[in-house]
């Protein structure tokens, strides 16, 4: 649908994005993950056509990004900017009637995103009254106004409790909505909601994939908290060495061992020999958010 | 949805904004407490205070409209795009299927009618004390209100452009009142003080192109030309050299609206096209 070939995007001196091939299909969710800075923003500006390439290509349908390309691939697109500041003035419903307006979009459709939304009961109170989270639902709210197949949110669910992150899937799950592309940095949280992900880091892509091939093909260490009996001795230490961890540190009272994916089975089948040493056991399984942001 | 609904709903709430946020009631009310003392007061210069000395009050009028309608106009401006671009507005609104031009005209003609109602309810509320009190001829305060529209649109023009070249609503607003200062002060001193360097000897025509490099002085001198009981002449348009049509007046103030409208739009069009606005 939208395709980036070899596209750098400079600010100046200042490089966002480096040398970057991407695809967006269409019925695909796609989530780019990384560090504020890494270039997630801009990627999404590209995508929506408010920033040209500094080099490389941009193809909509395989044709160069044009001015009436961006316009027709528009009608069918939501936006849901991260820094938006809507008109404290003005009630809920009031902002998206002006924002319906400019799509020609009714006030019986308005009601209705207001009610998808959650926001019908507040909806005549001004924007000055509302809460954080009242008013990331009116953002998503307006970008759902025109019924969009396609979905392009900056850091949707930053400010949202968990139970919210459930709900803003919910709601795009509810519509029409067969493409989004949303950036974030929480990648634990919505890693296994989005078909790929892409992790940027510093303007380059450093991961693609679905969050199941990108565990695969990492292959990320697990790590085995041992917590000792009192009656257990320095032994333990040595044969958790021995049943194949590659380090062992001692971390609250347990030893920790970092054991390679390809031995895990074998080195929790090797512990039933030191059984009588062992009170507790936790097996600590790496998520795509330590590989990706904590070991940098 | 076609060009013009996306023009008029724009507009549309560029002036609900200023009614909401009392912006124009408050502009209203400036301009009716000052006329009104005007009114009382304008004529105390020739010895005649209490609402007496028609001529005297209407050349005092200009004069407030002058330094009044510029000043608001570009505050008023001042923040158009930079305000939107900064609350992140406009980058959603870019994303509409609809055409940069369509934004900037709505966004312009909602804040030229803000401006305008402002003006009118200012004027015409003060205009029926006037006319009935003070005994100003109707039609020459009609036309006085008419031009006052002329002189805030054409500033509200230059607004737009000192917006898009400042990149933020600090400077914005420092570019206005310097720009003010100079348009409605500055530049007829340079003027006075050229002719006087001269010894008189400056071209009536090149002195005439100079008073129309400024649309306030376009608006003193329609107004001289328009207004007969401003009869006293006020300022540097006492001094204007004679055979200015105006219908070349009228045109150059239109021109004042028209340029630095269509060079906001040029420039906010190139800098949308390189998202480089702010």
């Amino acid at each position: 649908m939208i395709r980036l070939e070899a596209v750098t995007k400079r600010y100046g001196e200042q490089v966002a994005l480096h040398a970057i091939d991407l695809e967006v299909h269409r019925g695909e969710w796609l989530g780019l993950f990384g560090h504020n800075g890494s270039g997630k923003s801009t990627l999404l500006r590209l995508l929506l056509g408010l920033t040209r390439p500094t080099t490389g290509s941009l193809l909509i349908d395989g044709e160069v990004g044009s001015a009436a390309g961006w316009r027709r691939l528009r009608a069918h697109v939501g936006f849901m900017p991260e820094r938006i500041d809507f008109y404290d003035h003005l009630t809920g419903r009031e902002i998206l009637a002006y924002f319906g307006r400019l799509r020609g979009v009714g006030a019986e459709r308005v009601a209705e995103v207001l009610g998808q939304v959650g926001l019908a009961a507040a909806a005549d109170r001004r924007l000055a009254g509302y809460s954080k989270g009242m008013r990331q639902r009116l953002n998503l709210g307006q970008a759902l106004l025109g019924d969009p197949e396609i979905v392009i949110a900056d850091e949707p669910v930053e400010g949202l409790d968990p139970q919210g992150v459930h709900a803003f899937f919910d709601l795009l799950h509810a519509g029409r909505v067969e493409t989004v592309v949303m950036s974030s940095h929480r990648l634990a949280e919505c890693c296994h909601r989005v078909d790929r992900i892409c992790v940027l880091n510093e303007g380059e892509v450093r991961a693609l994939g679905s969050a199941e091939e990108l565990s695969r093909d990492l292959r990320p260490p697990v790590h085995v908290h041992v917590y000792p009996t009192a009656a257990a001795n320095g032994s333990l230490q040595i044969a958790l060495t021995e049943l194949g961890a590659s380090a062992v540190v001692r971390h609250q009272g347990a030893w920790v061992a970092e054991v390679a994916q390809a031995q895990k089975l074998a080195f929790l089948a090797g512990l039933s020999r030191c059984e009588a040493q062992i009170r507790q056991l936790h097996v600590e399984e790496p998520n795509l958010e330590e590989l990706y942001f904590e070991h940098e | 949805m076609n060009t013009s609904e996306v023009v008029v709903a724009i507009a549309r709430k560029e002036v609900t904004d200023r009614l909401r946020n009392r912006w124009v009631w408050t502009v209203s009310a400036l301009l009716f407490l000052c006329t009104v003392v005007i009114a009382l007061f304008g004529a105390a210069p020739v010895g005649v205070v209490g609402g007496k000395g028609a001529g005297a009050v209407m050349a005092s009028l200009m004069n407030l409209v002058a330094y009044l309608v510029p000043l608001i106009a570009l505050i008023l401006g001042c923040g158009a795009i930079i305000d939107e671009k900064q609350r992140g507005t406009l980058d959603l609104i870019l994303v509409y299927p609809l055409s940069p031009r369509a934004y900037f005209a709505g966004t312009f003609l909602g804040f030229a009618l803000a401006l305008a109602l402002a003006v009118v309810v200012g004027l015409v509320l003060s205009g029926l004390f006037l006319v009935l009190w003070v005994g100003v001829p109707a039609i020459e305060y009609l036309i006085l209100t008419l031009l006052a529209l002329a002189l805030g649109a054409a500033f509200l023009a230059l607004s737009f452009l000192v917006s898009l070249l400042s990149r933020e609503r600090g400077r914005a607003i420092a570019s206005s009142v310097f720009l003010w200062i100079f348009a409605v002060f500055v530049f007829d001193l340079i003027l006075v003080g050229i002719l006087v360097a001269s010894g008189g000897k400056l071209p009536a025509t090149l002195f005439g192109a100079l008073l129309l490099a400024n649309p306030s002085d376009c608006f003193r001198l329609l107004c001289f030309q328009w207004l007969p009981s401003a009869a006293a002449p006020l300022g540097l348009a006492a001094v204007a050299p004679a055979g200015l049509p105006a219908w070349l007046l009228l045109a150059i103030l239109t021109l004042w609206v028209a340029v630095p409208a269509a060079a906001s739009y040029a420039l906010f069009q190139y800098r949308v096209d390189r998202d480089a606005l702010v």
